[in-house]
């Protein structure tokens, strides 16, 4: 009975299940949400949900709202006068466009990386301590920096030189750096908006890796334009289109599903489209 | 529109079928030289076997290279998939139809039983019906047609029991023994090619609805 059981021991060894949506936590749980820029929708009755410790990805075509959708998360919209937000959007059960809520609180528990570093041009150190200084979290500042930079994978390169100028960094430690510095104020969610897009492959793997190993830790979210980036590390995977109705051009969501089912056996035809190079 | 996979995706499968098509010809061949006592067609078939392999091996290499370059998904990732297993199946089946070729060489000088002849004939006739269904449906993306291989494999495999028990009733015979043994591991082989051609069948099933399933159990 053990020789029989055994092969099947290792296969399931060999293939990380997800665990299943009952014993899923929920960070996210959005409904109906359309947001517009002015007039125009951008991304029409998106809902879903985003999990706990997951790297989630969204994917589709410029113009598909897969960025409209990630700034939500962190209220970002809201420095866009034109944005409205319609629907909700519960983050751990709460309101986030409730009327009490503090959008800074919501920007320090959920933080965001941009496509390009955009570090401070200050030193590697204050670029990590910025945000605990603001948000007076100054307790063992200095433990604080390193921690975050180690999380960053950025310590062992930079623990010599704090003091340095961060735009001294090559283009993947500044990145890295950013996330270091979102992650010195003790985040919940990390948001990427295209967080690799601008490296060259080195980086660009030390990204993943570091998203790998974060998720432990922290629930991700992603926005990217590599499919095989989105392939590699999400657990969960959104693919959304272009829908056109009336001459107007808004985001839709197709599909959302386990990364393995999106890229090998995808429930619609568009994501099938896409996916394997055949859209448009 | 990715043009460049698309086209390495035809030639494979074009590649495959012309896999197939040899295969029927090393099956005729050693069908024929087993009918005609001929064992100069048996060497013919087991030299024939180094075209098989070419093609085999050609496509086993189309597919590594495709997969370290176009990394494809989805459909166009099972129909890699499904064309990795075919080959591999066609592959062996060239292989069974060897097996038979040399058979027939170590015994072509023995008057064969006409009844078990017929039946191998018959035998090794379904075995080219099923490879043909098999290529068809894959080509054709035809999951109802890869079903009925199961229906036809059962055909085969009843022959191959009736021939077993007609060797057995022929084993007294000092100057059939030998024979009949050897027979028996051609109807073997014959109903392997069939079973080879429902696996191909299965395959097809797996690229349309990107669920693999068995047709049947092992019981069958």
């Amino acid at each position: 009975m053990t020789i029989i059981e055994s092969p099947v021991q290792v296969a399931q060894q060999q293939t990380r299940e997800l665990p299943p949506p009952e014993k899923r936590e929920i960070v996210f749980d959005v409904s109906a949400l359309t947001v517009s820029y002015g007039e125009n929708p951008a991304l029409k009755n998106v809902s879903l949900d985003v999990y706990k410790n997951f790297v989630t990805a969204f994917i589709g075509p410029s113009g598909c709202g897969k960025s409209t959708f990630i700034r939500c998360f962190n209220r970002m919209n809201d420095l866009i006068p034109s944005a409205v937000v319609e629907g909700t959007i519960l983050y751990r059960g709460n309101d986030l466009y409730g009327p009490d809520v503090d959008a800074v609180e919501v920007r320090r528990r959920i933080g965001m990386v941009f496509q390009k570093p955009n570090p401070f041009p200050k030193s590697i150190y204050d670029n990590v301590a910025f945000g605990p200084r603001v948000l007076g979290m100054t307790d063992d500042l200095d433990g604080r920096v390193e921690r975050a930079l180690h999380q960053a994978a950025l310590w062992d390169e930079v623990k010599d030189r704090l003091k340095d100028g961060a735009l001294g960094l090559s283009g993947g430690q500044q990145q890295r750096l950013c996330i270091a510095r979102c992650l010195a104020v003790e985040p919940d969610v990390l948001l990427m908006d295209e967080p690799a897009s601008a490296l060259d492959p080195i980086s660009t793997t030390r990204i993943e890796d570091l998203m790998h190993d974060l998720k432990r830790e922290y629930t991700i979210v992603i926005v990217t334009h590599n499919m095989q980036q989105a392939a590699r590390i999400a657990d969960m995977t959104a693919f959304f289109s272009v829908q056109v109705e009336d001459g107007r051009r808004s985001g839709v969501l197709v599909e959302y599903d386990a990364t393995p089912t999106i890229f090998t056996k995808p429930a619609d035809k568009r994501t099938e489209d896409y996916v394997t190079g055949r859209f448009g | 529109m990715r043009i460049s996979l698309q086209e390495e995706l035809d030639q494979l499968e074009a590649s495959l079928q012309e896999e197939g098509t040899l295969v029927l010809r090393a099956l005729r061949g050693c069908l024929n030289a087993l009918e005609r006592h001929d064992a100069e067609l048996a060497d013919e078939v087991i030299a024939f076997d180094d075209e098989v392999d070419e093609t085999y091996v050609a496509i086993e290499e189309g597919i590594q290279s495709l997969l370290a370059r176009q990394t494809p998904v989805a459909i166009d990732l099972r129909n890699v998939l499904a064309v990795l297993h075919i080959n591999l199946h066609l592959e062996r089946m060239a292989d069974y139809c060897v097996t038979v070729a040399k058979l027939t060489k170590l015994v072509h000088d023995t008057p064969p039983d006409e009844t078990l002849a017929e039946a191998l004939e018959d035998m090794g006739t379904r075995a080219e019906e099923m490879i043909q269904a098999a290529l068809d449906s894959f080509a054709n993306r035809d999951v109802e047609s890869a079903e009925s291989l199961v229906d036809m494999d059962e055909l085969i495999d009843a022959a191959n029991r009736r021939v077993v028990h007609q060797i057995l009733s022929i084993s007294a015979d000092p100057d059939l023994r030998e024979w009949g043994l050897r027979m028996l591991l051609v109807s073997r082989c014959l109903e392997r090619i069939g079973d080879h051609a429902v696996d191909i069948g299965e395959q097809t099933a797996f690229l349309v609805s990107g669920q693999f399933r068995e047709f049947t159990d092992a019981s069958h």
